[in-house]
């Protein structure tokens, strides 16, 4: 029902054994486990499928995973079992094993030599932390010319073919262009827009189409969510304060101006990394010199930020870590984050390259800088809403002192006539503002009251509006410029803790795939540590080995619904293994040679017949059972569409929706008990057109989503989200059914659908699919429909009809 | 999982077709849909437990520990004076122990109570008569002494958000007893929400399934449970009629995707609950008696009392997890904790005991566990600039707190803290343990409760926490 199980193909490869370790076991091992052991593990009937027979069956393991491993008896479940440290200690039901015994298994399977020779993890391990080499594109036993084959198609028949399964037929055109659509701008096509392209019988028809969309602005907002969810893009800091951060949302601006202009990937890597450090000729653009740089390096600032922090020094290492570790995740697909205590685990990433990877950070520290809103900001704008803010926030202070002082003569003409007439401290502010608290206080009445806060609220929100338009990047600078030489060093902390000094380390990047742990070349800059730069040259290069395979898989994640790698984020040991490693390899290779273009990377996915299947089978019951993961793609993925699309979709097809691109964000209205709650700021709804815009433009507040939002899964601000889950739980079916969203659309829906349909009832039922659906009624649908009439008007009969339109499987999945 | 489904789902039809009728009835066994496809269905434990659901009571800001279970002579003796501390590092928070600080005796007389004669301060006069069946522990420890940070280990293990809950845990562990109702409810105070809001209760990595469902005790208790259109019986019914036809035809050939079966599922159970969840509101089917016991009638403990009998309410009816919050910061006496102080516990000390002995009358007391704590303790000192309106700083090095039910031993204290009630010395416990010991009285073995993510098998206790021994049967 949900989508977490991505099974971890781990092949189990039989090892070959050294004669000496089965020895080691007929000697040691076997006696004690005979005599404690095989009554319940071995035979056929042995318990939690494990059997204790011989070394093989031992290292195969059972339901919990290997029993022993060899060099390891720390490590090995048999021992952690016969100890108690897992339970139910074994023997179950017996005595527990004499200690003797348990030391002597200990020292046998520590004298056992680790068998890494052959291990399946070690190939792996060669093949991530090499540069992909361009694959050869396989040639195919059936189809008629490889050559004329999108390669995509053929590195996936090719494993179809192994397995003797053949794809799924072409995908219906209306399946195809609603997947397309909400694929590249998260929107259903017009009903125009349906008719052009089901009415185009040309060949070229579909990737006209493509092209269209690809140049579409709302492709740029639609995939700009994609990167926001990876980078834990808030507008808040979290924590207990949650203060906003009032220009976070240039950073936001950046990305989708980034997709749009399809900016080079690897260009993309280093501004947001080291904006300010790069030496590129900035471009000029109608005179003005249009460096995205400094607004880039908001990825560094999007993570958590605890604003009341009582320790500067741990706020600050707890900021390093933080960035180390999503930049290490975003970009290489590498999780790190253990290795801040210990040497990590499962991969091969010693604690120490954690830090000389956060090394690369030390010179840096948080800054708003000055920086003048671009052209493609629309600057002239910005400029004059900042003044028109600014004027009325004036006027509306001199509007609050005015009353003020007219409440604070008030007040004194009441002591006057008071017995304890006389104390000078009457006339001060602090007693206005007590005599405002007092609800008994007879000289001040509740229209007062009332009028006073209205007035100050006022103020308050223009002040935070002001804020938004101010010209400056939620960024990064140097810790202090000039004296980049006195960076203070990077220690390896003993379990990450900030007492815990160890060793200083100098930047160097993971000696596992550079294969030296040298200190990384760093090119002293004017005025700048050069680190960032260095590091971010290193990722975004091809000689890199994971950075294109971690973002071609990324992008093929969304078309396809999974990654070719299922755990996009983790390309480690423990993470998935590729369904497809050559195709991989050769999208990196592609990505590269097409200069980082991600357009071109969508082109090519889009336009191959596995994109464009159906996701329904003819040999349905084959692929169930051989492929039941559809891994190896003989059809389409369903997938769902989700929460901002399904808002964004709605308010389509109600034609509410206020397409204004870019700017700062829009607050949407939330329930009065819950904007109560927040003792820490003010929530302020925007105006109803503004609360129209899509969801992109929603203000990304850590500690309160869109209710819609939250319940349809949206990603977790806090952490970088590489794949949102899919769950469907019944408070989606409530919000979807009774929330204000669907009250309120499913109402201007109808009325949309009487102005366009006319007064005919089948006329409007019609249009009522056609809109929602991009095609007719069937006669049992219709019929059904029409009974919605029965003892209502039009327009409440075709709300109600909208609601179930919103609510339809059909509506949210797309086949 | 899905291996699984699309099997069972493809032998069902192909023996039956899919014939309208028959699908009905396959519909119709709710058993059926629970075990395939529901991840709230129940799982079994990892042993046999007594504790069938928990009631957590989230006492927030920090309870003083030398003021309500922890009894500090010494106190008495040395205070107004300065006491030297130049032996211990305050590392914790530099800016608070720059200044002079003075020692605070406990402005409350305790007394023993009970058979066990567990000492109660005059704070707590109705939790004083239930000591005999509460298991005290008086040595939690923290890792960080500022408020969101310290709630979130209380609520997660870590300092940081972004992970899932004990709620969250526990609901994905074992799933919940009634598929009408959310498996893990949280009951703030709207008076002021716990800081980073839903994510003290969210499911971090989990799926969204297991996060914390926030009822309100005033109007609505779920969001969107009724429409807001204003629609009436009919309208919904023949909405939900015309609803259930579209999306049972488009399950023809359609049958690749297991989740449109999921996601029709998932509407009636939402339909269900549309009956189901107003009636675990009704106060007015509760006794005179027993809105007494919860003190429902009267201003002060209104607020807590009627959350805690939603609380019973809600584990009566086979909810798994229910976790009530304090407002925001409300035990955060720094200073004038005279005043703070009795305020907060006048709120919670007859609702809480009332509680107890309501489950406990209602025989539910043995498979319901309690626990009462807060993000931390709080100082035997305060700075001496205060002294006029003295209260007590945050304490991350001892903390009582209590459980009681759910095959805990009661009537036993366990551990104990310094002279001063500053410190914890003897059997010290961290958060993580008090999570290891919550998961194993539900049938949880807190290092096999796992879920891959970021690389490696997460747990509440990360490593592993020390179940708290003393304190189950």
């Amino acid at each position: 029902m949900f989508r977490i199980g991505f099974v971890l193909a781990i092949a189990a490869l039989a090892p070959v054994w050294a004669a000496a370790e089965d020895q080691v076991f007929r000697d040691q091992i076997e006696p004690i486990l005979k005599a404690n052991c095989a009554g319940c593990h071995s035979g056929s009937q042995a318990q939690a499928g494990l059997s204790v027979a011989n070394l093989a069956d031992l290292l195969k393991g059972g339901k919990r995973g290997p029993a022993i491993r060899p060099g390891e008896s720390k490590h090995s479940l048999l021992l952690q079992f016969v100890r108690g440290e897992q339970n139910p200690r074994m023997p179950i039901g017996g005595k527990p094993l004499a200690e003797g015994a348990v030391a002597a298994l200990a020292t046998a399977i520590d004298s056992m030599k680790a068998n890494s020779q052959q291990s399946p993890n070690k190939d792996y391990a060669s093949w991530v932390f090499t540069p992909p080499a361009s694959p050869k594109i396989p040639a195919l036993r059936h189809a008629a010319s490889t050559a004329t084959l999108n390669p995509i198609d053929a590195f996936v028949l090719a494993k179809l073919e192994e397995k003797g399964l053949a794809p799924a037929a072409p995908a219906s055109k209306r399946a195809l262009l609603r997947r397309v659509y909400f694929d590249l701008i998260g929107l259903p096509p017009t009903e125009d827009e349906a008719r052009t392209f089901l009415e185009d019988g040309s060949s070229g028809a579909y990737e006209k189409l493509v092209d269209k969309l690809l140049a579409d602005k709302r492709y740029g907002e639609r995939w700009a969510r994609h990167w926001l969810d990876l980078v834990r893009f808030a507008e808040s800091d979290g924590f207990a304060i949650d203060g906003e951060r009032p220009t976070a949302w240039r950073y936001r601006d950046y990305v989708i101006r980034a997709f749009n202009n399809d900016k080079p990937y690897d260009v993309f890597i280093q501004e947001q990394l080291a904006g300010d450090e790069m030496q590129r000729k900035p471009a000029v653009r109608g005179g003005q010199i249009e460096n995205e740089g400094m607004l880039a390096l908001g990825f560094l600032r999007m993570g958590p930020w605890e604003r009341d922090a009582n320790f500067d020094a741990q706020l600050r290492l707890d900021w390093l870590n933080e960035m180390t570790g999503t930049t290490t995740q975003a970009f290489l697909g590498l999780t790190v984050g253990c290795a801040r205590c210990h040497d990590h685990k499962y991969d091969p990433i010693p604690q120490k390259d954690f830090y000389r990877m956060q090394a690369f950070f030390a010179a840096t520290r948080i800054d708003e800088r000055p920086m003048p809103f671009l052209e493609s900001e629309g600057r002239l704008k910005m400029r004059q809403t900042l003044r028109g803010l600014e004027d009325k926030q004036e006027a509306a202070s001199e509007q609050l002192k005015t009353l003020e002082k007219e409440l604070r003569a008030k007040l004194a003409e009441a002591k006057k006539g008071s017995v304890a007439a006389g104390d000078g401290k009457t006339l001060e502010v602090e007693n206005l503002q007590r005599a405002l608290a007092d609800k008994e206080s007879r000289a001040i009445t509740a229209d007062d009251r009332k009028r006073h806060k209205e007035l100050t609220e006022n103020v308050q929100k223009l002040t935070l509006e002001a804020a938004r338009y101010q010209p400056i990047a939620y960024s990064v600078n140097e810790v202090a410029p000039p004296a980049v030489l006195d960076i203070e060093p990077t220690y390896v902390l003993a379990g990450g803790e900030r007492s815990a000094r160890g060793a200083v380390v100098e930047p160097g990047f993971p000696q596992r795939i550079t294969g030296n742990s040298d200190p990384a070349k760093i090119n002293f800059l004017r005025y700048r540590s050069g680190r960032r730069l260095a590091l971010a040259e290193w990722i975004a290069s091809p000689a890199n080995p994971l950075t294109a395979r971690v973002m071609v898989n990324r992008i093929w994640q969304h078309h396809f619904g999974e990654g070719l790698v299922r755990t996009p984020s983790d390309f480690g040991m423990n993470g998935d293994r590729p369904s497809h490693p050559e195709l991989l390899d050769w999208l990196a290779t592609q990505f590269v040679e097409k200069k980082w273009s991600v357009k071109a990377m969508h082109r090519l996915m889009l336009l191959s017949n596995t994109y464009r299947q159906s996701t329904s089978h003819p040999d349905a019951k084959q692929i169930a059972d051989s492929d039941p993961d559809n891994r190896l793609l003989s059809r389409m993925n369903w997938m769902r569409i989700e929460s901002e699309v399904l808002r964004d979709s709605i308010l389509t097809l109600s034609g509410s929706l206020n397409h204004e691109a870019g700017g700062p964000s829009m607050f949407f209205g939330v329930k009065d008990e819950v904007a109560q709650g927040f003792q820490m700021f003010k929530w302020y709804p925007s105006d109803d057109k503004a609360q129209l815009r899509r969801s992109i433009y929603a203000f990304q507040r850590r500690s309160l989503s869109m209710p819609l939002m939250e319940v349809f899964d949206t990603a977790n601000m806090s952490e970088s989200c590489s794949r949102r889950s899919v769950t469907t739980v019944a408070p989606q079916a409530l919000t979807l059914l009774n929330g204000e969203l669907s009250a309120v659309e499913s109402q201007r829906f109808a009325a949309r659908v009487i102005e366009l349909a006319g007064a005919d009832p089948a006329r409007q039922i019609g249009k009522a699919f056609s809109l929602a659906l991009l095609r007719e009624p069937s006669p049992a649908e219709r019929q059904k429909a029409s009974t919605l009439y029965e003892g209502r008007t039009p327009q409440d009969a075709l709300a109600r009809l909208g609601t179930v339109l919103f609510n339809l499987n059909e509506f949210i999945y797309l086949e | 999982m899905n291996k699984e489904w699309n099997r069972r789902n493809f032998l069902y039809r192909s023996l039956v077709g899919a014939g309208g009728l028959a699908l009905m009835d396959f519909l119709n066994s709710d058993l059926q849909a629970a075990a395939s496809s529901n991840p709230l269905a129940p799982k079994a434990p990892h042993h046999p437990a007594k504790a069938k659901s928990c009631i957590f009571l989230t006492m927030l800001g920090g309870v003083a520990q030398m003021d309500t279970f922890d009894p500090k002579p010494a106190l008495d003796k040395f205070d107004n004076t300065v006491l030297d501390w130049a032996n211990e590092k305050r590392t914790d928070q530099p800016e608070l122990y720059s200044k002079p600080r003075l020692i605070l005796k406990s402005p409350w007389k305790f007394a023993k109570y009970g058979q066990c004669g567990m000492d109660v301060s005059e704070l707590l006069p109705h939790l004083a008569t239930c000591v005999d069946d509460m298991t005290f522990v008086k040595t939690i420890t923290g890792e960080n002494g500022n408020h969101p940070a310290a709630t979130f280990l209380m609520n997660t293990g870590l300092v940081l958000p972004g992970r899932p809950s004990v709620g969250a845990w526990v609901s994905y562990g074992l799933g919940t007893e009634n598929q009408n109702l959310p498996g893990f409810v949280v009951l703030p105070d709207y008076r002021a929400l716990p800081f980073s809001g839903s994510q003290q209760w969210g499911a971090g990595f989990l799926p969204a399934s297991y996060q914390g469902t926030m009822m309100q005790w005033k109007g609505d208790p779920i969001n969107d449970l009724r429409p807001a259109g204003g629609l009436n019986q009919k309208d919904m019914q023949d909405q939900m009629a015309l609803l259930r036809e579209y999306n049972h035809a488009y399950l023809d050939g359609h049958f690749t995707n297991p989740d449109l079966q999921g996601r029709i599922d998932s509407y009636e159970l939402a339909f269900r609950m549309q009956a189901e969840v107003p009636g675990v509101l009704n106060l007015a089917k509760e006794s005179e008696a027993t809105r007494k016991m919860y003190g429902i009638d009267d201003e002060v403990t209104r607020s807590f009392g009627t959350r805690c009998l939603m609380a019973r309410q809600l584990v009566e009816k086979g909810t798994r997890f229910v976790q009530l919050y304090t407002p925001s910061q409300s035990w955060d006496s720094h200073t004038d904790i005279l005043k703070g102080h009795a305020k907060n516990a006048k709120e919670v000390d007859l609702p809480i005991a009332g509680l107890i002995k309501d489950l406990k009358q209602r025989n539910l007391l043995d498979s319901t566990l309690i626990v009462w704590m807060g993000e931390f303790g709080r100082t035997p000192d305060h700075p001496a600039d205060l002294r006029d309106k003295a209260g007590r700083d945050h304490n991350t090095k001892a903390m009582t707190m209590f459980f009681a039910g759910g095959g805990t031993k009661p009537g036993v204290t366990v551990g104990a803290t310094d002279e001063l009630g500053w410190k914890a010395v003897d059997k010290v416990y961290r958060m993580r343990d008090v999570h290891a010991t919550i998961l194993h009285l539900m049938g949880l073995n807190d290092m096999r409760l796992t879920h891959y993510h970021a690389g490696r098998n997460m747990r509440l206790t990360d490593t592993g926490g020390e179940l708290i021994r003393e304190a189950v049967a």
